[in-house]
């Protein structure tokens, strides 16, 4: 029977646990860090102005409206949230400047006005105003 | 006779460990960049950029500080605003008001912006998570 040679042993350090340690935070670091920056939405500077009675021109105007009671009203129109983000995109496609105006009622929360800002966003809107509320009966 | 193949794996624990040691130390630079605690509205869209800008917080007690410095009225804020804006009317305006606040404190602190000479106003968020 035939013995083995043995070969020298090698002082090799084991990294394979280090490795997987040190990929697996850098994983977590990369999905987690996203959370933690603070992301924004640029604004015009709110004026007063008299939402329902839009100036008259040739592009097509995206007025929306956020009342005390939570309802929503697009160009005098009353809409849902969903079909604001079904409508909104519609009408900004045939607007040159793509600008919405919001205005709010004094006591909408800040939460409620954001939303329908993120949604103008989403549907393409390039200029956010806001407004101060002086609606024309 | 068997062949064994050893990758080399060195290098690449080294530059894992370098990413690690790096994202350690710039991450509480990041998240510590406002001390004042808001619960920012979470939106999908998102535009503003990291860059040198001044941070207006409007906590949901009604509280308004400027780049964490407690400002007592919407004149002070203005005053500070100025003092901000007098080298770099550029500079960007970042509020970050908690989802609690009502809108128009929000909207009396962008008039005090735009009244300072502020040229670019954006609203602070969180990204959207999803779940």
């Amino acid at each position: 029977m035939r013995r083995r040679p043995v070969e020298p042993r090698r002082n090799e350090l084991i990294l394979t646990s280090l490795v997987d340690i040190a990929l697996s935070l850098v994983i977590g670091f990369m999905v987690a860090m996203p959370l933690f920056f603070e992301t924004g939405i640029f604004v015009s500077a709110p004026g007063v102005a008299r939402v329902g009675k839009s100036e008259p021109g040739s592009d097509i105007k995206a007025n929306v409206f956020i009342a005390n009671s939570g309802s929503i009203l697009l160009n005098e129109s009353p809409v849902s949230f969903e079909n604001l983000q079904d409508l909104l995109p519609k009408l900004l496609d045939r607007s040159v400047e793509r600008r919405v105006v919001v205005a709010t009622d004094d006591s909408v929360r800040y939460e409620r006005v954001m939303r329908v800002l993120d949604i103008a966003k989403q549907s393409g809107a390039a200029d956010l105003a806001l407004l101060r509320r002086r609606r024309v009966r | 006779m068997k062949h064994t193949v050893d990758i080399d794996i060195l290098p690449m624990a080294a530059v894992g460990l370098i990413l690690v040691l790096i994202m350690m130390v710039i991450s509480p630079l990041v998240v510590s960049q406002n001390s004042t605690p808001v619960t920012l509205p979470q939106t999908h869209t998102s535009e503003r950029k990291v860059e040198n800008d001044i941070n207006i917080t409007y906590t949901q007690a009604g509280a308004l500080l400027v780049n964490d410095e407690p400002v007592r009225d919407l004149d002070e804020l203005g005053a500070a605003l100025e003092r901000e804006l007098v080298s770099d009317p550029y500079l960007l305006i970042v509020v970050r008001a908690d989802t609690a606040c009502l809108h128009s404190g929000v909207l009396d602190i962008l008039s005090a912006a735009k009244a300072a000479g502020a040229l670019r106003i954006a609203c602070a968020t969180k990204r959207f998570r999803e779940g």
